[in-house]
């Protein structure tokens, strides 16, 4: 191994079974063959094996802090595990060069009845930490974790906050060479998460060399350099932090599309709220392109046309519409009525294909549905009211932040020295 | 930087060798004294914290388990056999040290089971965790010891002096103990039969062995205890009490080899398959 590397993975993967009896007997053999000093030929999938990690090469360069995001269940934690060695990779091997420390489970080995003082020691000694260090550093760890008189009662009568906050300052004073690091500055109120934020900073430039795993991509991209993006167990990103978030949002945006549109086509008709006077029924909606075809993505800054085929039994003597598009948290960001504009229908008995063009609309770039409504003004009866139709996709690299895209044009002036 | 390179790789301790599992083994232990010490204070203070009696439940259980055998024996269901010191004191004192083993066994082989998530989430020594799940027998045999101390003061007897000798005849059972212990909490880790199984097989082994009766001479229990190592094993510290010599010292030579060996055995094979446990937990 190169001097200047701190972590080397070589073609790990690591493989889970999902049948739990079929794990026991697995887990039998398995521990025969090692005792008979036999290979245990874990390069081979048995039956109802899987690769939870597979194939995963890479490095970490002293003084790196490498970043993994994915969905849930791609194999972040499993990776994780096999680099502080709680688990045997089944291919492959992992190099690390000094002592690593993880910060994966808070609070993990807590004994409900003991207070949290002895919870220190324990803790502090599972974790790694000997004798005098934990002495050294106990008022430390209490006043971070400001539990306050608590920290003698037993830890079972903390409240969940107190409870990791306990488990986080213990595990933040372990001051390792290699840290490793699984989804835990999402911890506490806020003002701990901004203490805890700051703790890791710090804790950064102490170490040689770092993986940290989140979902929150604001912390993945303030603290490492490099990411990799798994899914399924396989790495389908490695690259610099910013590449690799804008290849995961899309990516992630895809997958609840996916799951978004299964949904639906599950339900048939969303009659999500639908409200009806039975004189007007729905056949197909959607999204059309520039050629009038059906779709279900646009560009980010394109035209955006609705389209909407009925049918009326009964005359609508002055049919009034509405539109609007929702965003992914339900917030609605556009909501057009027909008569606001300015425009008026006659009334309408037959089949019908209403088409609705935004012109240029500035969405940011994510999953978006729409609703519809058609009411007669003179009667003000409402026959048809459905939410939620089909969802469609605006795709753009640009941030995802907010509702619209504004360009900004921003100007600092200094007014005078501070006093 | 200490520059120390760790991997982990598939069968990892398969390619180093057996011989310097020995020093893994060794290294690994005097690291992690303290480690053990505050596993097992975490198992002792919680074991007896949410509890009035607390420690006192070490005197009850075999005070009831000796009382039985006292009625029975009254009432001509059960023969105890001779004896020539009072009931109480034999009984007792070998409740003591038998319960080393049961006590021992059951503790030790759901120490991993009962850590659970701790072990899938914290990379620590495992080792430790069974060691320190001794520590709870340990503690009960001194409990029993103080029961035993009261009774010779009521009957009168003075004991041996070679009593001092104690801790040291004691070895052979406790290797044995934790070495079993070690094999049966990586096997009931992965197959939860195994804990169940042996709280039933530790009451019938109680009664295999001559603990509360005296050795038979006649009839097939003879023939067994002849070859039971636990027989020696918990007869010779209170043969050492009671008589101030090892009656049987061959069988009690013979058991503590057999002792060492399991022991050794037990330890390089928990040595080799605890990661195996983690994953499967």
């Amino acid at each position: 191994m190169k001097d200047d590397i701190a972590i080397k993975v070589e073609h790990v993967s690591k493989k889970y079974c999902k049948n739990l009896k079929r794990s026991m007997i697995y887990g039998m053999m398995d521990i025969g063959r090692n005792t008979l000093g036999m290979s245990s030929h874990s390069d081979k999938l048995r039956k109802d094996e899987f690769w939870a990690v597979d194939d995963v090469s890479f490095e970490v360069k002293k003084g790196e802090i490498l970043g993994i995001i994915g969905l849930n269940g791609s194999g972040k934690t499993t990776l994780l595990k096999m680099l502080n060695g709680i688990f045997w990779p089944d291919k492959g091997n992992i190099s690390i060069s000094g002592k690593t420390g993880a910060l994966i489970a808070l609070g993990a080995g807590f004994h409900p009845l003991l207070t949290g003082q002895e919870n220190i020691y324990v803790n502090g000694a599972i974790l790694g930490l000997t004798k005098n260090e934990i002495e050294e550093k106990i008022d430390d760890i209490i006043e971070f974790a400001d539990v306050g008189e608590f920290i003698d009662s037993p830890v079972k009568f903390y409240s969940s906050g107190m409870f990791v906050k306990l488990g986080f300052s213990i595990a933040i004073n372990i001051e390792p060479e290699i840290l490793l690091v699984d989804e835990v500055l999402s911890v506490g109120d806020i003002s701990f998460q901004n203490k805890s934020l700051r703790r890791m900073a710090d804790l950064r430039e102490k170490t040689n060399a770092g993986v940290f795993v989140s979902h929150n991509l604001l912390h993945i991209s303030t603290i490492c350099n490099n990411t990799i993006l798994l899914d399924k167990g396989k790495i389908i990103f490695s690259g610099p932090t910013d590449e690799a978030i804008k290849w995961y949002t899309q990516y992630s945006r895809e997958v609840e599309f996916n799951a978004l549109k299964r949904e639906k086509s599950r339900l048939k008709q969303n009659f999500y709220g639908r409200k009806s006077s039975g004189v007007v029924s729905m056949s197909d909606s959607g999204l059309l392109d520039a050629k009038g075809n059906p779709t279900d993505r646009v560009l980010q800054g394109e035209d955006i046309r609705l389209f909407f085929d009925f049918e009326v039994d009964k005359t609508i003597k002055s049919p009034f519409f509405s539109i609007s598009i929702l965003d992914a948290k339900n917030t609605i960001c556009i909501w057009n009525m027909n008569d606001e504009d300015k425009v008026e229908f006659s009334p309408i008995n037959g089949r019908y294909r209403l088409i609705l063009a935004y012109k240029k609309p500035n969405l940011v770039p994510g999953i978006y549905k729409f609703n519809f409504a058609l009411r007669d003004k003179v009667t003000c009866e409402t026959h048809e009211r459905i939410g939620e139709l089909k969802p469609f996709v605006v795709d753009g690299e640009k941030r995802q932040h907010g509702i619209v895209m504004c360009k900004g044009e921003w100007i600092l002036e200094k007014i005078s020295e501070s006093k | 930087m200490t520059g120390s390179i760790t991997t982990y790789e598939p069968d990892n301790c398969l390619k180093k060798g057996y011989l310097s599992i020995f020093s893994e083994i060794f290294n690994e232990l005097r690291k992690n004294t303290w480690l053990t010490y505050q596993l097992f204070k975490r198992n002792f203070l919680t074991i007896y914290k949410q509890s009035f009696i607390g420690i006192l439940w070490a005197v009850i259980i075999p005070l009831i388990a000796v009382g039985t055998f006292i009625v029975l024996n009254r009432s001509g269901i059960f023969s105890i056999g001779s004896i020539d010191v009072p009931y109480p004191i034999y009984a007792i004192l070998g409740m003591a040290f038998w319960q080393i083993f049961s006590t021992g066994i059951i503790a030790s082989s759901n120490s991993l089971v009962s850590a659970g998530s701790m072990i899938t989430k914290i990379n620590f020594s495992k080792k430790s965790l069974v060691i320190a799940s001794m520590g709870q027998s340990i503690v009960s045999f001194l409990i029993q010891f103080v029961l035993v101390c009261i009774l010779f003061v009521v009957y009168a007897i003075p004991p041996s002096v070679a009593i001092l000798l104690v801790p040291v005849v004691m070895i052979p059972i406790m290797l044995l103990t934790l070495g079993l212990g070690f094999i049966l909490a990586i096997l009931n880790g992965v197959v939860r039969d195994v804990g169940n199984m042996l709280s039933v097989l530790m009451t019938f082994f109680m009664f295999l062995t001559p603990v509360l009766y005296a050795k038979p001479t006649t009839g097939i229990l003879a023939v067994v205890t002849n070859y039971n190592p636990l027989y020696y094993l918990v007869s010779a510290p209170r043969d050492l009490i009671l008589k101030g010599t090892i009656t049987e010292l061959n069988g009690f030579l013979a058991a503590s080899i057999i002792s060492v060996i399991v022991f050794v055995i037990c330890l390089v094979v928990f040595h080799l398959t605890e990661t195996r446990v983690a994953e499967r937990i």
